[in-house]
């Protein structure tokens, strides 16, 4: 993976070069911190998004396998908890999520009373195998056993913050190594 | 700005390294692609031993373009290259960790999985 990482480390530091050349002229209009307000800000009121608790106590009720919550909030600045939950099924990692829409759909639709709301957005509901129920700043992921196997999501957000690309030792990379000679060939040395 | 015969590199893990667009999958008749768009490619290279072969069809959405990704405001996104991430049919990324910096909008055109996955997301 050397070369990707070569590769990624290059695009995203010269991505944040050209991306800071564009940035002055747009500070002149607007504030630079609506970046990182995203699209999914608009008025903290007329949302029927989840919070960890109602999630928790869903995944509770449902009885999802393995719910574990991951405070990611520290290394992402889009998202606040990622929580992970497994289904022994297709059939019930389907009714985690349909558990969670209806619960943001019927329940907190009815207590607001308001028309226009933003529902938390699903993904991958057709086929059973990892839904995303995306609500703002609480990601709930419903795999199945073998989805949670092969993915390894824990893996990727518990580690420490400061995971990066392992970083190239300069030193090391311009020492110059002699070939090893695996041929018949009997090396000429120069007399 | 993807089109047909463009080499794409892969920001994942899947086993493939490189990718030629052969379709642009949405409306018909449709000239180019861009971040967040689904492509079908065929694997140009590949990482030997590895699920995916060379010249294998499969789908993949477009993470990385070298044409700049416009926002509301103001703020203009450009990469160093053009990269994909091998999708299935039903949108799951093939690979488990990808590589790179990923665009927001990716979100917002429901790839939450990739952009979970991603280590940065600007």
């Amino acid at each position: 993976m050397l070369t990707a990482a070569l590769r990624s480390s290059s695009s995203s530091s010269l991505l944040r070069r050209s991306w800071q050349r564009v940035l002055p002229a747009s500070q002149r209009g607007l504030c630079s911190s609506s970046i990182v307000a995203g699209s999914n800000d608009g008025g903290g009121d007329r949302r029927s998004l989840l919070e960890l608790g109602e999630v928790e106590k869903i995944l509770t009720d449902v009885r999802a396998d393995d719910v574990k919550v991951i405070p990611v909030g520290k290394r992402c600045d889009w998202v606040d908890y990622m929580v992970i939950a497994t289904g022994r099924s297709t059939w019930h990692v389907k009714n985690i999520a349909e558990a969670l829409i209806y619960k943001a759909r019927f329940v907190k639709q009815k207590q607001k009373g308001v028309e226009r709301m933003m529902l938390p957005s699903v993904e991958g509901q057709e086929e059973g195998k990892w839904i995303v129920v995306d609500s703002g700043r609480v990601i709930v992921h419903a795999l199945d056993e073998n989805a949670r196997a092969y993915y390894k999501l824990e893996n990727l957000w518990n580690s420490d913050p400061s995971h990066k690309e392992p970083s190239q030792d300069l030193a090391k990379a311009f020492v110059k190594i002699r070939p090893k000679n695996n041929s018949k060939k009997r090396v000429q040395t120069s007399a | 700005m993807i089109q047909p015969q463009t080499r794409l590199n892969v920001a994942d893990n899947s086993g493939a390294r490189e990718l030629m667009c052969i379709r642009i999958i949405g409306t018909s008749n449709r000239r180019y692609a861009h971040i967040g768009d689904v492509i079908v490619a065929v694997i140009k290279e590949a990482i030997p031993n590895s699920p995916l072969e060379k010249s294998e069809v499969i789908r993949a959405v477009i993470v990385r373009t070298c044409k700049e990704l416009k926002r509301n405001n103001g703020m203009k996104i450009r990469y160093d290259d053009n990269a994909a991430v091998v999708i299935d049919q039903e949108g799951n990324p093939k690979g488990t960790r990808i590589f790179g910096a990923i665009a927001r909008e990716l979100r917002q055109l429901n790839f939450t999985k990739i952009v979970s996955l991603a280590p940065e997301v600007l």
